[in-house]
């Protein structure tokens, strides 16, 4: 016999999560027709149920749904109360770690000399400073929150992660080597990395503002631009390797002194050698940064993890945003971090 | 009564955000402007001033002041600097430059007229300026 059931959906959070259900629930062999609703967190379901209850039709359909982390129940469950307290605790300790970060930077404990020749072992140590510096401001931010977005979208995020840190690695050593090579017929735009900067920065201010759910209330329109776009690239493998190759060019004095040292090295294998070392000494903090995110967001802190990590994004955002905008001397700079 | 506590703590950190970037800076340019420190970078030879910056996580002093009407030069001083300071911008006479890790940068300014000159490093996280009076 046909019947019609309405069941509330948890965890669906974009546009093509709709589609997704919609084919995951129609693979029973049961069901004829489904329907998910963004808007309203909504699932219609016909088909032949027999004798069962809503609550174990719920229960047997939640059985293929939970590896997307989405769950049906009968009952709306309210969680908009709870968001709210989360917000309050994600805002301090977000602040928090923005306060640590630049207290480390005002510390100028990071101005450690480092004289004599670029070796590969010292471009490894300027790797490791940098990577606490005021380039993890934009580098950092950036690898954030792309980790957690991509953690928040997609189960298979170690994939994706793995193939962003293989790629910065090897784009590092080639494009090392090629400045090696060209010597210094080439000089580094610098109007080309401040605005490859500033749209980092708006990538992050955009990404931060929907971790910490501004966006949540009007999600539909905004998932079917940019995020659509977003969520069709992110599944792609070039994707990661082609994000791992743009933060060579991002802007970082680090970065762009070994690459200073890449240019002026004379060959190929010396250039590769110095930038490989350098991108191996920033390695650990990204990769803590990456894969941190994503054990949090499978952790039962998720909500609070995104919140945070928002906040602390939306704040790097700001900054390397005027940073980048002063570089450029469209304002005038504002601070001395 | 949680809400209220977390809103005590935010206060507290938008404060302390507000004196790491404000405050902080501030307090440098006090320090840096007396007159001990300016008249120790800048060195009138032959008819040419010359303002010697030194750039090392920041550029240091941070504000100059010195004369105007007189061809100036800039000497701006590396030593072992990776950081986003090396990376030298001067918007008002087009200069752009990755200087080497360590040694000297001299930078013809011409005759600056009076007023404010600025340089800033790439990234725009540091700045020095060099204040040009009749």
């Amino acid at each position: 016999m046909q019947k019609t059931y309405k069941f509330y959906i948890r965890g669906m959070h974009c546009k093509s999560c709709e589609l997704m259900t919609e084919s995951e629930l129609k693979e029973f062999p049961f069901i004829t027709n489904v329907k998910a609703r963004l808007r309203s967190n909504l699932v219609e379901i016909s088909g032949d149920f027999g004798d069962n209850s809503p609550e174990n039709i719920a229960k047997q359909l939640n059985t293929v749904l939970i590896k997307h982390r989405y769950s049906l129940s009968v009952e709306k469950i309210p969680q908009e109360k709870k968001q709210d307290d989360v917000i309050w605790k994600a805002i301090p300790i977000g602040l928090g770690f923005i306060i640590l970060f630049f207290m480390l930077q005002k510390s100028s404990i990071l101005n450690i000399g480092i004289g004599g020749q670029t070796t590969p072992v010292t471009s490894f140590i300027i790797g490791l400073i940098a990577s606490v510096s005021g380039c993890l401001a934009i580098v950092g931010g950036l690898v954030l929150s792309l980790s957690a977005k991509v953690s928040q979208d997609n189960t298979s995020d170690t994939r994706t992660f793995l193939l962003f840190h293989a790629g910065r690695l090897v784009s590092f050593a080639v494009l090392g080597g090629v400045l090696g090579i060209i010597g210094g017929a080439i000089g580094i735009n610098f109007a080309f990395t401040a605005i490859l900067g500033i749209f980092a920065s708006l990538v992050m201010l955009f990404l931060g503002l929907n971790l910490v759910g501004i966006f949540s209330k009007n999600k539909i329109t905004l998932h079917s631009g940019f995020f659509n776009f977003f969520k069709r690239i992110e599944h792609k493998t070039f994707t990661p390797l082609i994000i791992g190759f743009g933060t060579f060019f991002l802007p970082c004095g680090f970065t762009q002194s070994m690459q200073l040292v890449a240019l002026s090295s004379g060959s190929f294998m010396s250039g590769a050698f110095i930038m490989f070392a350098f991108a191996l000494g920033t390695l650990p903090m990204l990769v803590l940064l990456s894969f941190g995110s994503a054990s949090f967001a499978h952790s039962k802190h998720a909500p609070l993890f995104f919140k945070s990590a928002g906040i602390v994004v939306i704040g790097f955002g700001i900054f390397s945003l005027l940073a980048g905008l002063a570089g450029l001397g469209i304002i005038n700079p504002l601070f001395n971090i | 009564m949680n809400k209220t506590f977390s809103i005590i703590i935010t206060l507290a950190l938008v404060v302390g955000i507000g004196i790491i970037f404000l405050g902080g800076s501030k307090s440098k340019n006090n320090t840096n402007t007396t007159t001990s420190e300016t008249a120790q970078n800048i060195e009138i030879k032959g008819g040419i001033q010359y303002i010697t910056i030194n750039a090392k996580g920041g550029y240091s002093p941070q504000v100059t002041t010195a004369k105007a009407g007189i061809p100036t030069k800039l000497i701006v001083k590396t030593k072992g600097t990776y950081d986003c300071s090396a990376s030298l911008v001067i918007r008002s006479i087009g200069f752009q430059k990755i200087l080497a890790q360590t040694g000297e940068e001299v930078v013809d300014i011409g005759t600056p007229k009076a007023g404010t000159f600025k340089g800033t490093c790439g990234m725009g996280m540091y700045f020095f300026e060099i204040d040009f009076k009749n």
